[in-house]
């Protein structure tokens, strides 16, 4: 549904003015867009940092090729597109109805008779796309949107710049490789063979609500697909044989689309008729919702940098960024955050699950009043947020560095004042949160050089706190390539910059072969390398599809220990350490968190490390094994991830809110008291103050202050943000999401 | 009829009529129902704002049409459809007010292939019968409740062409057979000229709701569902008197939900000045699945429609008169939908 356009967002593209944001994930930004003659549209753009790929270009006008093949009948009819402009756009029909695995999630299972009436006219749409020699390879529920006329598919898997990181990541039906076929998750070729078995997972799906390989870690569902018999449960027994055939691991085994049409359907009625009437109610408020007046644009934050209403398709920005991955010894950057209720919101393409049901308009002025909200906050503004999963990295929590407050928006990295929330200055779009790290009172980015299939050394320059510039480069390294988005600047301590570099050809976006991938630490004032370790192969971009998945998610220099929560290929992520001295790994052990989940922060003290995300542990720095468990001590306990503050660890316990541990032993000191806490959220480390810690419940939109001596809810405030950190110069509780940026007091 | 008459015929596609352009007739003109209005879709040349807009029929009385247009502006409840935006007086009046996707009775009865479920009609006749309470508080009678005069949209019905049976003829003229007027809606008394009074809208309630069940006003006792037939019945009294209270139908299609506390009186107008106790008969299953579909059609292809760059009007004030000639869209088109798709 309809969200309001950011004051960034530009007018309009080609002849099209933009309406409002439909939803942002993947590459860029899909917005409701209107023609000259009035035509309602749904614009899908790509970030120009991306578009900059000239083979990315090529993707895109053959994903658009391949959305004509399949036209208005089985997917959404492509009205006009330019893949040569600055942001390429593609503009198609507005389709009323919503993807399957929100129609499932809202409505439920479907009935058989649904199923197999969806299963035929999928095997339609397949059917047409086959015989024009054009394989989707990419069909799963968030593809399919459920029209009152039939499915219609649409996000063909040619131009999914990121398809293959989206594909291991976790936790959602949006990006699992729960659809892919067995040959597609051993790297062989996807035939229309594999789209059959696709389209049965589909189905299983629709029928029971989760797919026939089930869900979890996408390295054992991999291996499920490849191996493992489909798990059929609740799904009707006459259907059950059927879509059995469909997911055969042999391809020359399952049924071509025509007979599996057939035998799916007889054909009869029309496919409202099938359809049960909650999702048919589900339809009908599309319908009727489009037709509301969309929202009003934002306004710009005063005091920020606004981009001019300019002539239809300026220079887009840059793409935003997301993950301050910075750490460094000390505090540094690395704060409280959180950023799974902003992952989701991107992903689905809209604020929350909320079903924003249609109401009647009012009679009366058409033109709505602004939206009015009202805050608990000591100030607000208005930011433009990090919008997409299309950059590197994970959502940037607010910061702190001496008086100023520093977060990352899609214009790059803002500083502020944290009494008045007044921008003093704005870095530059291609500013990514993982090339940034402060030593606790300076401030470095690594200097990004976009220009593929160039040579330069790698920088690291200082960021001035009064104006946001960089100066000279203070370390040079000519030992790496300067020229790629993904290298890491992960901290700064005083002697010493941990990165992550490359050597081998240069590429503006992707991994790419030949490439050699190092962590390295470089001496701040030689300039020189003191080691570098070699890192794991990524995927290198094979045709157009390349994967921008950082190595590290977060990390902290402490001691002779340099720690890392690493991701791997699979997208399992591990906690690491390294020898401050020599690079070689100390010890390494799982850490299983949802990719996503993981918060650029880490609780580390000069003994342990803290990881929570299930139980609570305290990890020694020496040999990486466990000094204490919750699992012993307070068995089934769930905790998110950990604070630490003047040796106490605060973590939310799931259904409970703030607890409270002695670091060293891991003696519980308090729990939150009251009752009122249960739905706080676990993804969210807590922010300590002098006299409170704080603690996020997404359910409900506040952030509770919890005395630290009475253990009780002090102070309760309403906030649309999901990313907190402690100013503490400031006295304040920094909050950043939901197009907000706002402070609260810190007691 | 002779040479075509454009002012008597109305606009056409694309045309401007007061502020807006036309895109589309609401009813099918070969429809034997009749309509009281010239209703169409019509849209801003910027393409921002959409509405639904009334015009009078030719040879009608435009004084009378614009004061009812005038009227409806402060017609409150969910289900009633106020105009927003009414026209100057002039040769061709119009009202209009904010479009949603809607389709007129007989087009959903077309849509869904024969008279509408019972569960749709008692729904149908619960928010009606709710429209009319909350009029008949306001002192209004609505005077022109009539199968073409209820558009459903998928939140419920919008009840329309307020006062069409007052704008026809003035009181004391008989209205018997006037165009617009649909014989089997329009109460015996008001047909002989009486002043419209509450009880008359109960009989066109009725007469409606019988439409919806059966697809015609007049309809055999036999004909009706068992569990309708009495009310129905009774709503098309000869007798003003004998004809049940909007409040007798409410409570017969959408019982409230507890008996109230003893002591406390009968929920009645306040209680259904909110729209509450109809629209909980207007959940998931109200409309029957093709009506959804068809309004989804219709809804898309609105959005699609694109006015071709020779039919809108220059940068300023809208053109007097069409820049080229109209379109080869034939007089009264109305929306290019899609042929229901049948299952492959």
């Amino acid at each position: 549904m309809p969200q309001p356009l950011a004051h960034d967002d530009p007018p309009g593209f080609g002849p099209y003015r933009l309406i409002a944001r439909l939803g942002s994930g993947g590459m860029g930004t899909v917005y409701l867009a209107r023609s000259p003659g009035g035509r309602t549209v749904a614009l899908k753009t790509v970030h120009a940092r991306i578009a900059r790929d000239p083979e990315f270009r090529t993707r895109f006008r053959l994903e658009a090729d391949a959305a004509r093949v399949i036209g208005g009948r089985y997917g959404a009819q492509v009205v006009d597109a330019d893949p040569a402009a600055a942001t390429p756009w593609l503009a198609t029909e507005y389709v009323l109805g919503p993807p399957l695995d929100e129609a499932v999630e809202r409505c439920g299972p479907l009935p058989e008779d649904a199923v197999r009436a969806l299963g035929a006219a999928l095997c339609g749409a397949l059917g047409q796309l086959h015989r024009s020699d054009v394989v989707h390879r990419d069909l799963k529920p968030s593809n399919l949107l459920v029209t009152a006329d039939g499915p219609k598919v649409i996000d063909f898997g040619i131009a999914r710049a990121l398809g293959d990181e989206r594909l291991t990541r976790t936790g959602s039906a949006v990006g699992t490789p729960a659809f892919m076929s067995p040959e597609q998750a051993s790297g062989q070729e996807h035939t229309p063979a594999g789209d059959v078995f696709a389209l049965a997972g589909v189905l299983v799906f629709a029928a029971t609500g989760r797919g026939p390989f089930g869900g979890g870690q996408p390295a054992d569902l991999l291996y499920r697909v490849r191996y493992a018999d489909p798990d059929l449960t609740g799904v009707p027994a006459g259907l059950a044989a059927l879509l059995v055939r469909c997911l055969a691991k042999d391809p020359a085994a399952r049924p071509a689309t025509a007979e599996l049409a057939a035998r799916l359907h007889d054909g009869g009625g029309e496919f409202a008729d099938h359809l049960p009437a909650a999702l048919l109610a589900l339809i009908g408020a599309r319908a009727s919702g489009i037709w509301q007046p969309a929202p009003p644009r934002l306004p710009a934050p005063e005091g920020a940098p606004t981009q001019p209403p300019g002539p239809p398709d300026p220079p887009a920005t840059g793409p935003s960024r997301r993950g301050l991955l910075t750490a460094g010894a000390g505090a540094a950057l690395g704060l409280a955050g959180a950023g799974a209720g902003l992952w989701a919101w991107l992903s689905s393409g809209g604020p929350g699950p909320d079903p924003a049901p249609y109401r009647k308009p009012q009679a009366g002025p058409t033109v709505p009043a602004p939206a009015k909200k009202k805050l608990d906050s000591l100030w607000q503004q208005q930011v433009a947020e990090p919008d997409t999963d299309g950059t590197p990295g994970n959502p940037a929590p607010p910061a702190a560095l001496g008086d100023l407050g520093l977060a990352f928006a899609s214009s790059g990295l803002a500083g502020f004042d944290p009494a008045g929330g007044r921008v003093r200055w704005v870095t530059d779009p291609d500013h990514g949160s993982w090339q940034t790290a402060t030593d606790g009172t300076r401030l470095f980015r690594l200097l990004v050089v976009n220009r593929s299939g160039a040579n330069a050394p790698l920088r690291i320059a200082e960021l001035d706190p009064a104006t946001g510039k960089s100066g000279a480069p203070v370390v040079e390294v000519a030992a790496f390539n300067g020229v790629t988005w993904l290298n890491q600047l992960l901290a700064a301590t005083a002697d010493t910059f941990y990165v992550v570099g490359c050597t081998g050809p240069s590429t503006d976006i992707y991994f790419e072969k030949g490439q050699t991938w190092y962590v390295a630490a470089l001496d701040r004032a030689r300039g020189t390398v003191r080691w570098r370790q070699p890192l794991p192969d990524r995927p290198p971009k094979v045709k157009y599809v390349g994967s921008t998945r950082l190595y590290y998610l977060a990390a902290k220099a402490v001691g002779d220990r340099l720690l890392l929560l690493f991701e791997t290929n699979d997208g399992d992520i591990r906690a690491q350490a390294r020898d401050t001295r020599t690079g070689a790994l100390a010890w390494d052990r799982p850490a299983p968190v949802n990719r996503d989940r993981v918060r650029p922060t880490l609780a580390a003290d000069a003994r342990h490390l803290y990881l929570g995300n299930g139980p609570l542990r305290a990890v020694r720095l020496s040999d990486g094994a466990l000094a204490w468990d919750t699992a012993a001590t307070r068995r089934g306990k769930t905790y998110g991830p950990p604070a630490l503050k003047d040796g106490v660890l605060y973590a939310v316990e799931q259904g409970l809110g703030a607890a409270a541990f002695d670091a060293a032993t891991g003696a519980l000191r308090w729990t939150q008291q009251g009752g009122d806490a249960g739905q706080s959220a676990l993804v969210d480390p807590p922010v300590v103050g002098p006299g409170h810690v704080y603690v996020h419940s997404a359910v409900e939109g506040v952030l509770r202050a919890v005395s630290l001596s009475s253990h009780l809810t002090a102070h309760t405030y309403r906030t649309t943000a999901d990313r907190f950190a402690a100013h503490e110069k400031g006295r304040v509780v920094l909050a950043l999401g939901g197009h907000f940026l706002a402070a609260f007091p810190l007691r | 009829m002779g040479a075509r008459d454009m002012a008597a015929d109305g606009p056409e596609q694309f045309d401007p009529l007061g502020p807006y352009l036309v895109l589309a007739r609401l009813d099918d003109p070969a429809s034997p129902v009749p309509v009281p209005e010239r209703r169409y879709v019509a849209r801003t040349p910027d393409g921002d704002r959409t509405v639904l807009l009334g015009t009078a029929l030719p040879g009608t009385d435009p004084g009378r049409f614009l004061a009812e247009a005038e009227t409806s502006r402060y017609l409150l409840g969910p289900w009633a459809s106020p105009a927003t935006d009414v026209s100057g007086p002039g040769a061709r009046p119009w009202h209009a007010r904010p479009y949603v996707p809607v389709l007129p009775l007989p087009a959903a009865l077309a849509a869904h292939g024969g008279p509408l479920p019972e569960r749709t009609v008692r729904a149908l006749g619960a928010a009606l019968a709710e429209t009319l309470l909350i009029g008949h508080g306001q002192g209004l009678s609505h005077a022109g409740l009539a199968p073409a005069a209820v558009l459903l949209a998928a939140d419920g019905p919008r009840l329309t062409c307020f006062g069409a049976v007052r704008a026809a003829a003035p009181d004391g003229t008989p209205r018997s057979g006037l165009p617009g007027l649909e014989s089997g809606s329009l109460p015996p008394e008001q047909a002989a000229g009486g002043t419209p009074q509450p009880a008359g809208d109960v009989y066109a309630l009725g007469a409606t709701l019988a439409y919806a069940a059966t697809g015609h006003t007049v309809p055999e006792q036999d004909e009706l569902p068992a569990g309708l037939r009495s009310l129905v019945g009774a709503c098309l009294a000869r007798d003003p008197g004998a004809r049940p209270q909007p409040a007798d139908v409410l409570d017969a299609l959408a019982p409230a939900a507890a008996a109230p506390p003893p002591g406390a009186a009968a929920p009645t107008a306040p209680d259904a000045a909110s729209g509450a106790r109809a629209a909980a008969g207007l959940g998931p299953g109200w409309l029957p699945g093709r009506v959804i579909a068809e309004l989804a059609r219709r809804s898309a292809a609105l959005l699609a429609l694109d006015v071709p760059a020779a039919r809108r009007p220059a940068a300023g004030p809208a053109p007097a008169a069409p820049a080229v000639p109209p379109t080869p869209v034939p007089a009264g088109a109305t929306l290019p939908t899609a042929a229901p798709r049948r299952q492959d």
